[in-house]
């Protein structure tokens, strides 16, 4: 299979890019401000309220927000920790474990930010088991390909 | 939503020897001598990574004691590539919205 999306997610690893017609500074304050973290950070049919929002910008520091389903009230809390923090080119955080939902395991989502034209690409790649993965072993990726392939066919 | 089931999935997968053997048996069935062949490691050490395998439903062992061939066992796998495809289109329209919201502010500016 082609797809690089199913690649991707064989890879145990959710990357997105995507170019934003915005300088650098712009899109990394969009992660970073909490008013702004409010207005896209979702997902559908989910309000972030502002004043649930804590944002401590500093590595150690906590990045919480409480998402709330508009239709039955219900609220997730979810809660990060700063592992990396480089202003404005990279935030990484480390989700705290949610045994309630399964997720046993930290996860890390890492966001990179550069310079395209006049415009801002970037980077982001989510995955739940980070610790054990070696990107740089040069023939996995594509055994893994391989299997994926064959498993879906 | 991730299961336990799910957890042992993703740890399975998470070790370098193990993808092998999984890449392995997705050509056919294979016996540990078999399957330890390409690598440097004792075949107890195969046989543990075979058991994580097992525990995490991704293979299944033929009963005869002295073979016990190990087949690939695909279901939890699809069930791990879904649920990351879940999380993908979670973190696309979050970035839809982050697009709008810079459109948005860029307006204002």
């Amino acid at each position: 299979m082609n797809d690089p999306t199913h690649v991707a997610a064989a890879d145990q690893q959710v990357l997105i890019t995507r170019v934003f017609e915005a300088p650098r500074e712009q899109v990394f304050k969009a992660w970073t401000d909490p008013d702004q973290v409010a207005a896209w950070y979702g997902p559908e049919h989910f309000d972030t309220p502002r004043e649930q929002i804590h944002i401590d910008l500093r590595v150690g520091g906590r990045y919480e927000l409480t998402m709330i389903q508009r239709d039955s009230g219900a609220e997730f809390a979810i809660g990060y920790e700063i592992v990396e923090l480089v202003e404005p080119e990279l935030i990484v955080l480390r989700s705290d474990p949610m045994p309630e939902v399964g997720m046993h395991e930290p996860t890390i989502t890492r966001v990179e930010f550069s310079d395209h034209g006049a415009k801002t690409r970037m980077t982001l790649s989510d995955g739940p088991y980070p610790a054990g993965r070696d990107h740089a072993e040069a023939g996995w990726t594509a055994a893994f390909d391989n299997l994926a392939a064959l498993v879906a066919g | 939503m991730p299961t336990d089931h799910l957890s042992f999935t993703f740890a399975a997968l998470a070790d370098p020897t193990r993808r092998s053997i999984l890449t392995r048996l997705a050509e056919g069935e294979a016996t540990v001598n078999e399957l330890a062949e390409p690598f440097s490691v004792s075949l107890p050490a195969i046989s543990r990574h075979l058991k994580v395998l097992e525990r995490a439903g991704l293979i299944v062992r033929g009963r005869e004691a002295q073979w016990r061939p190990s087949r690939l066992q695909a279901d939890p796998l699809d069930e791990a590539v879904e649920w990351m495809l879940a999380r993908k289109a979670t973190w696309q329209a979050r970035m839809d919205r982050l697009e709008t919201h810079l459109r948005r502010t860029g307006e204002q500016a």
